[in-house]
C-alpha cells in the first residue's frame, strides 16, 4: 500500500472515531442554551425555562434589566425538546429549573404536581386568565393567543383596489364570493393551508368542541360515542370552510408538500389573501418581505350562532413556580417576585407587549401591541370577544387526527370517513382526568 | 552511596521484577491488573449503558408518565400492551423492509465503490475522501438537507417541466420510504466502503496473481479468491449496517417526521412517541427493550452464520 493511502486512511478513520464520540457525547450540550455560566456571587440566583423560542434573546436581555434593579439572577434556559419530555429529564435528574414555561394542558400535570401556589400574587387580580386547580393559583400566562382567519390587506388592496372590510366576511357565502372576486381581479389563489397536525388538528378541528355551550360535555359525549359528526352542524359548518380553504389553496395540487415557510412567505409577501392561523405567527411572517398589515378575523361559517364574530383563544404559555423540594422557600419567594414584576413593572409590560409584541392578558398593561395580528387580537380581548380554548385533549389528539385531517386535505379520505375517524378515536383513548 | 529514588524498581514489590508466576495467578493480582487497565472504561460503561439498561427493564414493569414521582408497578402489562399495540407493529414491519432494502442497497454500493477505488484509478485518495463524506454530516441535518432537496428542488424542477405544482416525493406514503432508503444509503455507503477498502488490501496481489496464472478470469479470480477472503469484511458491514437501519431515529425525524398520515414511522419513532409524547414511559420503554431484542437476535444470527464460513488464506 502506498504511504499516502495508508495516512490518508488513518486520517479518515481517526475523522470517523471523532465524530461517531461527538454524536455519543453532543446531544446534552447541544440541546440546551443558556446565557452567561455562573449565578450571581452575591445574590440570589434562579433557573427559568422558556419554551417560545423567538422570545429566547430578548428574554435574556430582559433577565440583566431584571439583575440590575433587583441584584437577582436569572438564567434563562431553551430547549427545542418537546417540553414535558425535558423537564422530565430535569426532574429525573433531582434539578429542575425554578420557573418553567409549559403550555396550558402542562399545568394540569406538571403544574399540579410541582406547581407552587401563587395565590394573593399581585398579578392575579390583574388577569381573568391565570390558572387554578384546586382552589391554587398555579399558572401564570404569558401572553393571550388566538386563532382564526388571517388576512393580508395590503393584498387585498392591490388586487381589488378597495380597502378590506373583515366586517363584511360573516358567512362562508361571503368568504366564498370575496376568494371569486379575488380570482377574477387575477390573484391565482386567494388561500393557502398550512399543513402541520398541530395547526389542523390542535387548531382547527379543535373549534369543533370549542364553539359550543358545554365543550366538555361535547367532549364526554365523544369519550362514549354518543356523538353522530356528520349530523352536528358546528362539525359541518366549519369543514365547508375547510373545503373552501382547501378550494382556493396555491397548493392544491399538491397539499402535502407546502412547507410551512411557503405558506407563511406567502402570507407575508401578499401573494395571497387569506390563511387559517394565529397571532403566534408574526414572527415567521416577519422573516420574508412583510407587505401588510396582516390582520385576523373570526373563520367564516354559514352558521349563526353565539360564536359568530368571535375568534378563538385564551391565555398561553403558562408559568408555573416549582414548589418541589429540590427549590428552596427563598428561591420560589424569588421566582414569584419575578413573576410579579414581569407583570406589573413599567419593564415587564413593555417586553411583553412592546419587545416581543404579545398580546398582555393583564388589564392594566396598556402598552401597544407592536404585533399587527395581535393588535387586532387585542381589539377581540377588549371587547370580550374570545371563546375560551379547550385545553384537555388526550396527548396524542394533534397527532393522531392530524394524519385523519392530513388525508382529508390531500382528498384521500371523505367528510364521513373523517367523522368516522374522529369517533372512533374519541371512543377508544383513555380520558384525560382533570 | 545515596539510596535511589523515583525509579520503578524501588515502589514494585519484588516478585513482579523476578516474574513470580505464583504471584501472578492471585485474584487480587488480577483484580488489580483489570482495574488499572480496564477501571475507568469499567466503570464509564456501567455508568451509561449498563445502569440505564436495567433501570429501564425496571421500568417496563411500571406505568410511569414520564415525570410524576411515583412509578406505579404493574407487572408485565405493559409487554401486553406493546405486543397488542397495532400501530408499534406496523412500524416494525416498516422498518424492518426500510432496514432490508437499505443494508442490500448500502452493501452493494459500499463494495462497488471500494471496489472502484482500490483499482488504482486516478485520483482515488480523492474519490474516498468524497464517498466518505456523507458521514460525517449529522442524521438530522442531513435529513434537513435532502428534505430540501426533495421538497423543494425536486418540486422546483417538476413543477418547471410540467407546468404546474408537482407533489413532493415526500408526500406520498411510498415516496417518503423511498427517500429515507435513499438518504440512509447516500450516508452509510461511504462508510462502509472504508471496511470493504481495507477487505480488498487485506487481500494479497499473489494470491490474485496466482489464481490468474491457474487461468482465472479476473471475475473467476474476484468470486473465488477475493471475496471469500474478505468475507469478515461484509461480516463486519452487514452487521454494521443492519443494527444502524433497525434504530433509525434522526433521518427519520428530520427527513419525514412520520409524515404522511404516520406512514413513515419507524420502529424507533413510534417508541420515542409512545415515550414521550403520549407520556406512555413504561410502555415506550417495554417497546424499545422489544426492539434491542429483535435487533440483537438479527445481528448476533447474521454475525454467526456469517463467522462459521469464515476462511483464511
Amino acid at each position: 500500500m502506498k504511504s499516502s493511502t495508508k495516512k490518508l486512511l488513518t486520517i479518515l478513520l481517526a475523522l470517523a472515531m471523532v465524530f461517531s464520540m461527538a454524536a455519543c457525547g453532543g446531544g446534552s450540550s447541544s440541546e440546551e442554551e443558556s446565557t452567561e455560566g455562573g449565578g450571581a456571587g452575591d445574590g440570589t440566583s434562579i433557573t427559568l425555562f422558556n419554551s417560545k423560542n423567538e422570545i429566547q434573546e430578548n428574554l435574556e436581555d430582559l433577565a440583566k434589566v431584571y439583575e440590575e434593579q433587583t441584584g437577582v439572577h436569572v438564567e434563562v434556559y431553551y430547549s427545542q425538546d418537546t417540553v414535558s419530555a425535558h423537564l422530565a429529564t430535569k426532574y429525573a435528574s433531582k434539578a429542575p429549573y425554578t420557573l418553567n414555561m409549559v403550555d396550558a394542558k402542562d399545568i394540569y400535570s406538571l403544574g399540579k404536581q410541582y406547581g407552587a401556589d401563587m395565590t394573593g400574587s399581585k398579578w392575579v387580580d390583574d388577569t381573568d386568565y391565570a390558572i387554578s386547580v384546586d382552589d391554587k393559583v398555579l399558572g401564570f400566562p404569558t401572553c393571550i393567543e388566538a386563532r382564526g382567519i388571517l388576512y393580508n390587506t395590503a393584498a387585498i388592496k392591490k388586487a381589488l383596489g378597495e380597502d378590506f372590510d373583515p366586517a363584511s366576511v360573516k358567512t362562508l357565502d361571503d368568504f366564498k364570493a370575496m376568494c371569486d372576486k379575488l380570482v377574477a381581479a387575477g390573484m391565482e389563489a386567494p388561500t393557502a393551508v398550512l399543513k402541520p397536525d398541530w395547526s389542523l388538528a390542535a387548531h382547527y378541528l379543535q373549534q369543533v368542541y370549542e364553539e359550543r355551550e358545554d365543550p366538555e360535555a361535547f367532549v364526554q359525549d365523544l369519550y362514549a360515542g354518543k356523538v353522530d359528526l356528520m349530523k352536528d352542524e358546528k362539525f359541518n359548518a366549519l369543514m365547508d370552510t375547510f373545503d373552501a380553504l382547501k378550494e382556493y389553496n396555491m397548493f392544491k395540487s399538491a397539499p402535502l408538500s407546502a412547507e410551512d415557510e411557503l405558506v407563511h412567505q406567502a402570507m407575508s409577501e401578499g401573494q395571497d389573501a387569506f390563511q387559517f392561523g394565529g397571532c403566534w405567527e408574526w414572527n415567521d411572517l416577519q422573516t420574508y418581505d412583510y407587505n401588510g398589515p396582516v390582520g385576523i378575523m373570526p373563520v367564516p361559517q354559514n352558521l349563526k350562532d353565539d360564536y359568530t364574530g368571535k375568534l378563538v383563544g385564551g391565555g398561553s404559555k403558562y408559568f408555573y413556580v416549582d414548589g418541589s423540594e429540590y427549590t428552596s422557600e427563598a428561591d420560589q419567594e424569588a421566582a414569584k417576585a419575578f413573576l410579579d414584576w414581569l407583570a406589573t413593572s413599567d419593564e415587564g409590560k413593555e417586553f411583553v407587549s412592546g419587545t416581543c409584541g404579545m398580546v398582555s392578558p393583564f388589564k392594566s398593561n396598556t402598552v401597544e401591541c407592536t404585533n399587527d395580528i395581535g393588535k387586532v387580537v387585542k381589539e377581540y380581548v377588549d371587547a370580550g370577544n374570545l371563546v375560551p380554548n379547550y385545553d384537555y385533549d388526550p396527548d396524542d389528539h394533534y397527532s393522531k387526527l392530524g394524519i385523519e385531517m392530513q388525508k382529508y386535505l390531500a382528498d384521500q379520505c371523505t367528510r364521513e370517513e373523517l367523522a368516522k375517524a374522529i369517533q372512533d378515536y374519541w371512543a377508544n383513548v383513555t380520558p384525560v382526568e382533570h | 552511596m545515596p539510596p535511589p529514588t523515583g525509579g520503578i524498581s524501588e515502589q514494585l514489590p519484588v516478585s513482579y521484577l523476578q516474574g513470580d508466576n505464583m504471584k501472578r495467578n492471585t485474584l487480587s493480582y488480577k483484580v488489580r491488573q483489570y482495574l488499572m487497565f480496564g477501571g475507568v472504561g469499567t466503570f464509564l460503561f456501567a455508568a451509561v449503558v449498563i445502569v440505564p439498561f436495567i433501570y429501564g427493564i425496571y421500568l417496563t414493569f411500571t406505568s410511569w408518565d414520564g415525570v410524576s414521582p411515583e412509578k406505579p408497578f404493574v407487572g408485565l402489562a405493559n409487554y401486553a400492551a406493546a405486543f397488542g399495540d397495532h400501530e408499534y407493529w406496523l412500524a416494525m414491519g416498516r422498518t424492518v423492509i426500510y432496514s432490508v432494502f437499505s443494508v442490500v442497497l448500502i452493501n452493494i454500493l459500499a463494495f462497488v465503490l471500494a471496489y472502484l477505488v482500490t483499482s488504482g484509478v486516478k485520483g482515488q485518495n480523492f474519490f474516498r475522501a468524497g464517498f466518505f463524506v456523507p458521514n460525517l454530516i449529522g442524521g438530522i441535518v442531513l435529513g434537513y438537507v435532502w428534505k430540501f432537496v426533495f421538497n423543494r428542488a425536486f418540486v422546483a424542477i417538476g413543477t418547471a417541466i410540467t407546468g404546474h405544482p408537482t407533489n413532493s416525493l415526500l408526500a406520498t406514503p411510498s415516496g417518503a420510504m423511498f427517500c429515507l432508503i435513499f438518504a440512509s444509503v447516500w450516508q452509510y455507503a461511504g462508510y462502509m466502503m472504508l471496511i470493504y477498502v481495507a477487505g480488498f488490501m487485506s487481500v494479497s496481489d499473489s494470491l490474485k496473481e496466482a489464481a490468474m496464472i491457474d487461468g482465472c478470469t479476473p471475475s473467476q479470480a474476484m468470486r473465488n479468491v477475493t471475496i471469500p477472503l474478505m468475507r469478515s469484511s461484509f461480516v463486519q458491514c452487514i452487521f454494521l449496517s443492519i443494527t444502524r437501519c433497525f434504530v433509525i431515529y434522526d433521518v427519520n425525524l428530520s427527513l419525514t417526521k412520520g409524515e404522511p398520515f404516520g406512514q413513515s414511522v419507524m420502529a424507533a419513532m413510534h417508541v420515542y412517541n409512545t415515550a414521550f409524547t403520549y407520556k406512555n414511559y413504561g410502555m415506550g420503554q417495554a417497546e424499545a427493550l422489544i426492539l434491542f431484542v429483535v435487533c440483537a437476535v438479527v445481528g448476533v444470527t447474521q454475525v454467526w452464520v456469517g463467522k462459521k464460513g469464515e476462511v483464511e488464506a
